[in-house]
């Protein structure tokens, strides 16, 4: 069968009336959990699980994938308006998209961001369709040598976004990985920095800890400063339409976040995280005025968001064509599969056509009824912010709380939460950027499990970095990248040398 | 001021409507049953859990509620279970880990097996297979037995953590066949299964259902089973027992056990007992925890505490020997 005839397949599966009310129940609930601060596509998704016994299960996978890459949408809007992202990849919308907000340009923010989830989700649909035995290979390809070395790389190329200074963002990002180490190290099962708490032997709640980080700090320093209260009544609907400026400087990052998210979410693991980082870094570097970023350049926004929402597209690829999930939530939804005894493997793909070619075609149909949805939906949205802040504020809270609560059940996370926003406020008060330190504490415990595996892997020799090619390629990247200041500097030297002559 | 006091005697007739139907079990249950799961939603102990309880909620005209607590391998679920005990309504499932080597690997975890825990029975156990990628050519338990003894540490295998049943059935399976294999922990069959098939480790002691479709497409070999007999979802796999030159009683199993907080009343554990006895007798049932990669293994709460005890036993004497090397 030809790829044509399976997307063909596919579409006529899933416009089916019956399938079709699912996925649109997906979308819906998955771009408003989104928005809730908090509230993420794994609260809803385990919510919804014993519906889903009562489904087919090509319509139960529909349903949760929507959630899934529905909640990416609603993600930008709460990280755009409030400052409060859900997940380290949202986390990097913040760094543009709140400033706009504060300028009173949050319609622009939130425009760029669906047009760019859009435009990246379509991206990474047409790659997860051209490619996807390709990047179900790229899984298997990938050792722990492999994915140390590039997690390293994804630390060198994000480490100096969304800092005044490198020393300040260095230091996030060292001690996001410290505090990634707490909990049980996963090669030695030793207890490492859990004060015999069983709440802390599985790490700190990444949850807890971007929502103190942002959330409670953000809180704290709006409750502290009335000033920054007064953005809400600058925004204007004319402030919605960009200007042909922005316009001009959307298209290019997004095709290149597309990119990055379609290849680094067939990752399993840490693929959508890494790629909206190395989006943004990489619009940074590219761009000739790197100082607006932090500032409210759209390119930030753009870049991103279209990275994250491919990787929520392709992060299917090793879930589907192999049964391997690449996260959490990809497990849960093979865990719906399961249930109604479909046993996710490889031979999924040959078993049941329509399920995988039905869901490709869902995404498309989503995504598509996310757009509409959510454009309209903007004003709404920029008109939450007029709510008066003493009502929004206390509700935001409540939504923290809840949110965090609905991970694992535990009043300690919420404790934690409190905690980590008095830290977050004091960051936030010395110019320090949580966005990096979120980055360290995900990728942080990763490097180390992979590195060490690795080398017991490979017996104890370290030569296992350079032997592998793919290991190698990341290791030769990052040496450059470090480099690359050095060079730049004598360059200036020189020339300062030359013009003194 | 008024108001609180409403509020507060409201609360406390509440309570105490909860916590009279202990006494009183004739009317039990006369609240929803809630049922602590230490594993996420969706994850194999879960769904388990959920085929059991979805039947049991009809027998008994109340609902059942599933509440997930996961972490630490299934210990925090019990300890949320404990810390709501004592209503007659809140019960557990757990694995095998958190009943049998948990104490052994954290520095404490909150509770006594033997004080504090009722069991009432086991739902199913789960095998494992020694599963090896196929372009290692191996295809036969003499075959690897001879290829890892080539020299110490010639083969490495992955496991789902230190101390999991993966680990410590590998270590337990390696001191019978005198071998020693090179530990590579992860934190997922979905790892382990990568690892195996990108050809960076070369074995691994995984759940059937996790393997099994990697041999129907061609990439992975089984080697055995560490059943006492073949297993229904893979009746082609040899049972590793007497196999080999390994002993004839060698046997490994995870199981899945429904449990109370110690101090439940003997009636209360023994109706449920029988209906969950009940609901394992169906054949239904019993095709559905087959698909999922468990077999039905009901009991009585003694024989279950005999497990307990046998387990611990067993598992303890290989974890001293993990310790030791």
């Amino acid at each position: 069968m030809s790829t044509w005839d399976s997307l063909l397949l596919g579409l006529s599966f899933a416009l089916q009336p019956q399938v079709l009310i699912y996925c649109v129940l997906g979308v819906l609930l998955g771009s408003f959990v989104g928005v809730l601060p908090g509230i993420g596509a794994m609260a809803a998704i385990s919510l919804l699980l014993p519906l889903t016994f009562y489904m087919s299960p090509e319509a139960a996978l529909i349903m949760l994938a929507g959630v899934y890459y529905g909640a990416q949408y609603g993600g930008a809007v709460a990280s755009i308006l409030l400052r409060l992202p859900g997940t380290p990849q949202s986390a990097v919308t913040t760094l543009d998209g709140y400033p706009l907000t504060q300028q009173g340009r949050a319609g622009l923010a939130l425009f760029t961001a669906m047009i760019s989830s859009f435009t990246g989700a379509m991206i990474g649909i047409v790659v997860l369709v051209m490619l996807a035995g390709w990047l179900s290979a790229l899984a298997t390809r990938f050792g722990a040598a492999d994915y140390a070395m590039m997690m390293i790389f994804g630390l060198v190329a994000a480490s100096t976004i969304g800092a005044t200074r490198p020393v300040k963002g260095f230091a996030m990002i060292a001690l996001g990985v410290l505090l990634g180490c707490i909990g049980t190290d996963v090669n030695s099962g030793a207890q490492r920095f859990t004060f015999g708490q069983t709440e802390l032997l599985d790490g700190l709640n990444l949850v807890a800890l971007a929502m103190g980080l942002f959330g409670v700090a953000e809180v704290i320093a709006n409750i502290r400063n009335p000033e920054r209260q007064k953005t809400a009544a600058r925004i204007s609907l004319r402030s919605l339409l960009p200007t042909r400026d922005d316009l001009r400087r959307i298209p290019l990052p997004i095709l290149r976040g597309g990119a990055l998210g379609s290849f680094f979410g067939a990752l399993p693991g840490t693929g959508s995280t890494l790629s909206a980082f190395l989006a943004y870094a990489t619009e940074r570097r590219l761009s000739r005025q790197p100082e607006r970023f932090g500032k409210g350049a759209v390119e930030g926004v753009a870049g991103p968001e279209a990275g994250n929402n491919a990787a929520a597209i392709t992060a299917f690829t090793p879930t589907l064509t192999l049964g391997i999930p690449g996260d959490p939530i990809m497990a849960l939804m093979l865990g719906a599969l399961i249930i109604h005894g479909i046993q996710p493997g490889p031979m999924m793909l040959e078993a049941r056509p329509e399920m995988f070619w039905g869901l490709v075609a869902s995404f498309g149909i989503g995504n598509l009824l996310l757009i509409l949805l959510n454009l309209p939906l903007i004003g709404i949205w920029i008109a939450m912010l007029r709510i008066p802040f003493n009502y929004l504020y206390p509700a935001i809270i409540v939504f923290l709380c809840l949110g965090v609560y609905s991970v694992r059940g535990l009043t300690f996370d919420i404790v934690l939460v409190a905690g980590i926003g008095l830290a977050g406020y004091l960051m936030t008060l010395a110019k320090f950027s949580p966005a990096l330190l979120l980055l360290g504490f995900v990728l942080g415990p990763l490097i180390e499990t992979n590195l060490r595996r690795a080398l017991l892997i490979a017996r104890g020799d370290p030569m296992v970095f350079l032997e592998r090619p793919i290991s190698a390629g990341f290791v030769f990247a990052s040496v450059i990248l470090l480099m690359l200041p050095l060079w730049r500097l004598r360059r200036r030297k020189a020339r300062a040398y030359e013009d003194s002559i | 001021m008024k108001r609180t006091t409403t509020l507060r005697l409201a609360l406390a007739s509440a309570v105490c409507s909860l916590a009279l139907p202990a006494s009183a079990q004739n009317d039990w249950p006369s609240a929803p049953l809630r049922v602590f799961v230490g594993f996420p939603a969706g994850s194999s102990p879960d769904v388990l859990a959920r085929v059991v309880t979805d039947k049991l909620s009809e027998r008994l005209g109340q609902p059942v509620v599933i509440e997930n607590r996961p972490g630490a391998g299934g210990v925090i679920g019990i300890q949320q279970m404990l810390v709501s005990a004592g209503d007659g309504h809140t019960f557990g499932t757990t694995i095998n880990g958190p009943m049998t080597t948990a104490q052994r690997m954290m520095d404490d975890t909150g509770f006594d097996v033997a004080e504090d825990i009722a069991p009432i029975t086991l739902l199913a156990t789960s095998p494992l297979v020694l599963a090896v990628a196929s372009e290692s050519g191996i295809e036969d338990l003499e075959s690897f037995i001879a290829a890892a003894g080539a020299e110490a540490d010639a083969l490495s295998y992955g496991s789902v953590g230190q101390g999991s049943g993966a680990h410590l059935t590998a270590e337990l399976f390696a001191a019978e066949a005198g071998l020693s294999m090179l530990h590579i922990p992860f934190t997922s069959y979905a790892e382990v299964t990568t690892s195996i098939i990108g050809g960076e480790i070369d074995a691994g002691f995984m759940a059937p259902s996790a393997a099994l479709s990697f041999v129907e497409a061609g990439t992975m070999n089984v080697l055995g089973i560490t059943s006492a007999e073949p297993f229904g979802q893979a009746p082609d796999v040899p049972v590793i027992a007497g196999s080999a030159g390994l002993p004839d009683d060698f046997r490994a199993e995870l199981w899945n056990a429904f449990i109370a907080p110690a101090g439940t009343d003997e009636a209360i554990i023994a109706r449920l007992n029988a209906e969950i006895t009940d609901i394992l007798e169906d054949p239904e049932v019993q095709e559905q925890m087959l698909g999922m990669g468990w077999q039905v293994a009901p009991g009585t709460p003694e024989a279950m505490a005999e497990r307990i005890a046998a387990d611990t036993e067993m598992w303890g004497a290989v974890i001293d020997r993990v310790e030791a090397q």
